[in-house]
């Protein structure tokens, strides 16, 4: 009998700052010298199929790449309608609609604009057919995509589940800017991706006004990755071994968390 | 930590869906709405509001006149969504403490005519943050006064089915006593373009089903439904959301995939998350582009879920009236469902006239059919390979 509850199995984090949280610093805003974005190259990925891909849907790619390696799995682990995809976002399709807005784009680049085609080459990449869930916001957003995969679970609709997020920001930079957005910085281009496996603890959904530690730990060392910045913590708290963790986002005035259990890291040989 | 849903087990019970509002190019109400598709209106118009010249097709469902926009909205994405929640507010009553109504609403293209311009007009460049697709979420919510979890939902064109189906977990998980759900979606220049290039448009009307269809037209729409828990409903209901299901194509970007797997497979996730049998289906609201391509595909998974039943049970296309409203369209078609349930009337396919052989469903065409669903399923794609399926029954 499946358990009723969730556990996260794995967590893949790409950031400008380097692959993992390894790679963050101690302080991003110092490490940022002024710096408004951090941005992240784009991945150098090959074959015919990524000839029209976004920097934003290749990013992607290489954020599940890394969740796999994380886990110890390879990609036929996750592949078919056993795995649900939730995918999220605050602003990584602002570079495709404003290259789109501007005429710089292609004919066929105006797909590229929707937010669901990042996530839907991903799909493709791996896969995945099972249950598909796409968000727009910041890391409330996460939060809540965390909390949709715990009732697919629940609900028997999917056997795992991927909680993928992506942030972009060098196209719109000047805009963000202006917009006076892109401050306090950095903003930190990222990817993120979770494997949300069965537990046997359901996940506790609820804002709470307490502190939490592990939110401000990761704007701290990785700046501010917007619907990233959960999945950043989860990898924080799994590095640090931690077996159950909460994750909080807050976005414009708005509240979420979550609490989930955290697998053990595999023992590597 | 406040939890406001571990203790809970997941109930997968139907919510009740108490009212509807829209604002739509047949009506900018409820009533207007529905007497307009049972008349087989055409909402169908020359685009007056941005320039078109430069394009093969400057036809869609534009809203000629909105309302008089409130104070705080900025966005034509926002005053649509406020239309719909003033004529929601006409018909229901927000009866929740503000902290326990959430708001979740699905769209293709968010607030990004506002993103355009920002780029072209620096005075505006602060409404960047407008053109973030979440932000006319926020306006609703705002406007509203609602203070729950605000979600948007963007899985292109299949948007509004989605939103529905997770307004429906907030509730059984009891993160929310009420959920204002829904979709929306404007026709602006950057959409137009962006299908006018992929050839996507159709020169002269949108014919789904139809022998001789060419594509579709655009239209801009928002709807809004309101759910509660099937028993703290009081008083009556539209009908009741049964179940939801979603799946992705994982073939194509922009294309659905050619077997129609997803869209079966969402289809099939929404009947079991009802505990519906195909077999129990008396009506099909189906997405119904008036492309080649997705009309037969999806009357191809259709047979195949409606078995020996597929010649009888009556299916309709609603976007031969209204354009596809994007992120609109699935709720507007889980409305219709339940005004059909309600009034025994299934409104017509407008556009359909002459019957294709690779789509040979019981389409509603013509005139409206005099016909009472019970229970209902409404389909729908988007790019992305996005599939979305909702199972409904008609209020008692």
């Amino acid at each position: 009998m499946r358990p009723p509850g969730a556990r996260v199995e794995a967590v893949g984090v790409l950031t400008g700052w380097g692959e993992g949280v390894e790679a963050l610093p101690q302080d991003a805003r110092a490490s940022a010298g002024g710096r408004g974005v951090i941005p992240l190259a784009r991945p150098s990925l090959q074959g015919e199929r990524f000839r029209r891909a976004t920097r934003e849907c290749l990013l992607g790619v290489v954020a599940v790449e890394a969740m796999l390696r994380d886990a110890g799995i390879d990609r036929e682990a996750i592949r078919g309608g056993g795995t649900a995809l939730v995918f999220v976002t605050a602003a990584a399709y602002g570079a495709s609609n404003v290259e789109w807005l501007a005429g710089q784009a292609g004919t066929l680049h105006f797909p590229y604009t929707a937010p669901s085609v990042l996530p839907g080459e991903v799909a493709i990449e791996f896969g995945l057919t099972g249950p598909y869930v796409i968000l727009i916001g910041g890391p409330t957003a996460t939060v809540d995509g965390l909390w949709q995969v715990g009732q697919l679970l629940a609900g028997g609709q999917c056997e795992r589940a991927l909680v993928l997020a992506v942030e972009t920001f060098a196209e719109c930079e000047a805009l963000w800017r202006r917009a006076r957005w892109a401050l306090p910085g950095p903003l930190v281009e990222s990817a993120a991706c979770a494997l949300i496996g069965p537990g046997d603890t359901r996940p506790v959904y609820g804002a709470t006004g307490d502190a939490a530690p592990l939110e401000r730990a990761a704007e701290a060392r990785a700046g501010r990755t917007l619907a990233c910045a959960p999945l950043v913590a989860l990898a924080l708290a799994r590095a640090a071994g931690h077996r159950t963790v909460q994750v909080r986002g807050t976005w414009r005035g708005r509240t979420a968390a979550i609490e989930l259990a955290v697998a053990e890291r595999p023992i590597r040989v | 930590m406040s939890s406001t849903s571990g203790a809970r087990p997941l109930r997968p019970e139907p919510v009740a869906i108490l009212a509807a509002g829209v604002a739509t190019p047949i009506g900018l109400d409820l009533d207007a709405f529905w007497s307009g598709l049972l008349a087989g209106a055409d909402g169908l118009s020359a685009i007056e509001r941005f320039p078109t010249a430069d394009l093969r097709v400057g036809r869609g469902g534009e809203i000629k006149k909105l309302p008089p926009v409130a104070l705080g909205i900025r966005s034509r994405a926002a005053a649509l969504l406020v239309a719909a929640a003033a004529d929601l507010g006409a018909r229901a009553r927000l009866d929740a403490a503000p902290e326990r109504i959430a708001v979740i609403v699905g769209t293709a293209l968010g607030g990004v005519e506002e993103l355009d311009h920002a780029l072209t007009d620096d005075r505006r460049a602060r409404r960047a943050l407008d053109g973030l697709y979440d932000s006319p979420a926020h306006a609703l919510a705002a406007w509203l006064g609602a203070r729950g979890p605000v979600l948007t939902v963007s899985s292109a064109c299949a948007s509004g089915a989605t939103s529905l189906g997770l307004g429906a977990d907030l509730l059984r998980e009891g993160i929310a006593d009420l959920v204002v759900a829904g979709g929306f979606d404007i026709l602006c220049r950057f959409v137009m373009r962006g299908f006018d290039v992929l050839r996507s448009l159709a020169r002269d009307r949108v014919r789904p089903f139809d022998r001789r269809r060419t594509g579709l037209l655009l239209g801009e729409a928002a709807g809004l439904v309101l759910l509660a828990r099937e028993p703290d409903a009081r008083g009556p209901r539209l009908g009741r959301l049964l179940g939801h299901g979603s799946a992705s194509d994982a073939s194509h970007v922009a294309a659905p995939d050619a077997e129609g797997r997803g869209l079966q497979a969402a289809i099939r996730a929404a009947l079991a998350a009802g505990d519906v049998d195909a077999a129990d289906l008396d009506f099909v609201s189906a997405h119904g582009t008036g492309t080649v391509l997705n009309d037969r595909i999806e009357t191809a998974v259709l047979r195949r879920v409606l078995g020996n039943r597929a010649g009888v049970v009556p299916v309709n296309s609603i976007k031969g009236a209204l354009g596809h409203t994007m992120g609109a369209a699935a709720t507007l078609e889980a409305i219709m469902c339940l005004l059909a349930g309600r009034d025994g009337w299934i409104p017509p396919t407008v556009g359909f006239e002459e019957p294709d052989p690779a789509c040979d469903l019981d389409y509603v065409a013509g005139t409206c059919r005099a016909v009472r669903p019970r229970r209902m399923l409404s389909t729908s794609l988007g790019f992305g390979g996005c599939n979305a399926a909702l199972v409904l029954e008609a209020g008692s």
